[in-house]
């Protein structure tokens, strides 16, 4: 578990820079936050929210596609797998720095957006049940996303996954509802995109748990088809 | 006790993109390291060495065969606790080397005031401890090779894989490494060391083996490699400079070198010259003539091969 942790935070602190850049965003909410009558542009500030808070899903796949490809590339895979740490364990890590990555940028979030929306009359209980679906639905995308990168570059990595992540909305657009949920990702962005003032949305944690338990069994994939791939770049 | 490092028929394949044909980089490589032992792996660019060593290493799963790492088979997570792993041109992250070295043997299991110390101590063997706060971006290529090396030996590793260990450093530091390796095998741990520089592996390896396009072509103790056994050189006075066939002369001393079969008759004939012998050794071949026979050979019999 150690091992874990080290390489989360490792991953964590090589992810410095997209992580402020990110956290750029939160600060443009602070800053409107300040800036303007909350209480007379509460739908601008709720439509910025939903929008800032979109981009994260988008970020957790580049986090997750590039992960192995980079460390790969530039061989600093080599010094860190040549300790006693399993593969398994590695990806295992580079998920949760993934996970760390996209919290910092939720909790974040939900701190200004507790602060800013709920001065404007939004349940402030909302805003972090909406952080948890945003999470949950990072959490799942970036794990795909790293899936695929342990075989795929992150191009592919990063097609795949908008593929695996979009399917379920087209089945059920031309299927039945209920596919949406079967890789609940996108039904999670929506449940963030649907939120209003006037409808502030059910609490539904069944798409959070299941996208929870969908992040286990593609951890699993991942860690599998990790184990059976070469990370050494053939030199000869 | 087993071998420290077993190669078990290896072979690896790899299949080149886009056209898919198959490269072997190592054919049926089968190799013991014994524990104690500095063995020097050698070959020419291409010829494996690399393919071998991470194959060991786990980073990569032989096409055929197989091999262990300290009695456990390659890729065994919790064995690589017991061994030092130095990659060629060794990639490391851009934090400051104290704090690098100590990451790298947390991820061995170390921790508290053991990391600390080990973490001084071996920033401290390869001359860095000076440069312990400074962030290894602003690292010259040779001190990122120190720095690679103190990773490797953060964990006092049983089993010591450097490939290429000292190809970017100066002679001072070279002469360094050579000395840490020494000093580590005389506290009984295996060196497994891959290096072109021949000069080098001829000072500190017990035994040496030669890969040649995926096959070990010449295996054997450095010493027994090095004399040749075929030719003889005699030193004698008293005798003119053009009784021998390319035979030179210094300050009345004539030196020439003869086949082995030839030693005795030689010998008389320097005696009925009136001559007195001096000395006759055997006469020692440098790793370079070796290496560079062993791989030209190769290239003749792959060229026959082929024709």
């Amino acid at each position: 578990m150690k091992a874990v942790i080290l390489i989360a935070i490792n991953f964590v602190r090589e992810q410095r820079w997209p992580i402020f850049v990110l956290l750029l965003w939160v600060l443009l909410l602070v800053f409107l936050g300040l800036v303007t009558d909350i209480p007379r542009e509460r739908e601008d500030l709720l439509f910025i929210f939903k929008q800032v808070a979109v981009y994260v899903v988008a970020f957790s796949i580049f986090f997750g596609g590039s992960a192995t490809y980079n460390e790969r590339k530039s061989r600093r895979i080599l010094a860190v797998l040549s300790k006693a740490v399993a593969r398994h364990q590695y990806l295992s890590g580079l998920i949760l720095g993934v996970a760390i990555s996209c919290g910092i940028y939720c909790f974040s979030l939900g701190l200004t957006g507790s602060w800013t929306l709920g001065q404007a009359g939004f349940p402030v209980a909302q805003v972090w049940y909406l952080m948890a679906c945003l999470i949950a639905a990072c959490v799942l995308s970036g794990t795909i996303a790293l899936m695929f990168s342990t075989f795929l570059n992150p191009f592919f990595a990063a097609g795949a996954t908008g593929i695996v992540l979009g399917l379920p909305i087209l089945a059920s657009h031309s299927l039945s509802s209920r596919f949406g949920y079967s890789i609940p990702v996108v039904e999670l962005t929506i449940t963030i995109m649907k939120a209003s003032y006037k409808v502030p949305g059910a609490r539904d944690w069944f798409p959070v748990l299941w996208a929870l338990a969908e992040t286990v069994f593609f951890w699993i994939l991942g860690a599998w088809i990790f184990t059976r791939v070469d990370v050494a770049v053939a030199v000869e | 006790m087993g071998a420290a490092l077993e190669f078990d028929a290896v072979s690896k394949e790899y299949r080149n993109f886009p056209s898919r044909r198959k490269v072997r980089a190592l054919d049926h490589f089968t190799l013991q390291v014994e524990r104690g032992e500095i063995f020097g792996f050698l070959g020419p660019n291409g010829a494996g060495k690399s393919t071998a060593i991470h194959l060991a290493m786990g980073f990569m799963r032989p096409s055929h065969g197989s091999g262990r790492l300290l009695g456990e088979p390659f890729g065994h997570a919790r064995t690589r606790r017991r061994v030092g792993f130095l990659a060629e041109n060794v990639a490391l992250y851009h934090r400051r080397a104290g704090r690098l070295v100590r990451f790298y043997g947390a991820l061995n299991g170390l921790g508290g005031a053991r990391l600390n110390q080990r973490a001084a101590e071996v920033l401290e063997a390869v001359n860095l401890t000076d440069l312990a706060s400074r962030n290894v971006g602003k690292f010259s290529r040779g001190m990122v090779q120190r720095l690679g090396l103190a990773q490797a030996l953060v964990n006092d590793p049983e089993l010591l894989i450097l490939d290429e260990p000292t190809s970017a450093l100066d002679p001072v530091a070279r002469v360094a490494v050579r000395e840490l390796l020494i000093r580590m095998r005389a506290q009984g741990k295996t060196i497994f060391l891959s290096s072109h520089l021949l000069s080098e592996v001829e000072l500190v390896c017990d035994r040496v083996g030669v890969l040649h396009r995926g096959q070990l072509v010449r295996l054997g103790k450095t010493v027994d490699l090095l004399q040749s056994g075929e030719q003889v050189e005699i030193v004698a006075r008293g005798i003119l400079v053009t009784s021998f066939a390319g035979a030179v002369a210094q300050n009345g001393v004539v030196s020439f070198s003869v086949p082995s079969k030839a030693q005795r008759q030689s010998l008389e004939q320097v005696w009925n010259l009136g001559g007195e012998v001096l000395s006759v050794n055997p006469l020692r071949r440098s790793l370079e003539e070796i290496f560079l026979e062993v791989t030209a050979s190769g290239e003749s019999a792959s060229a026959k091969g082929g024709a």
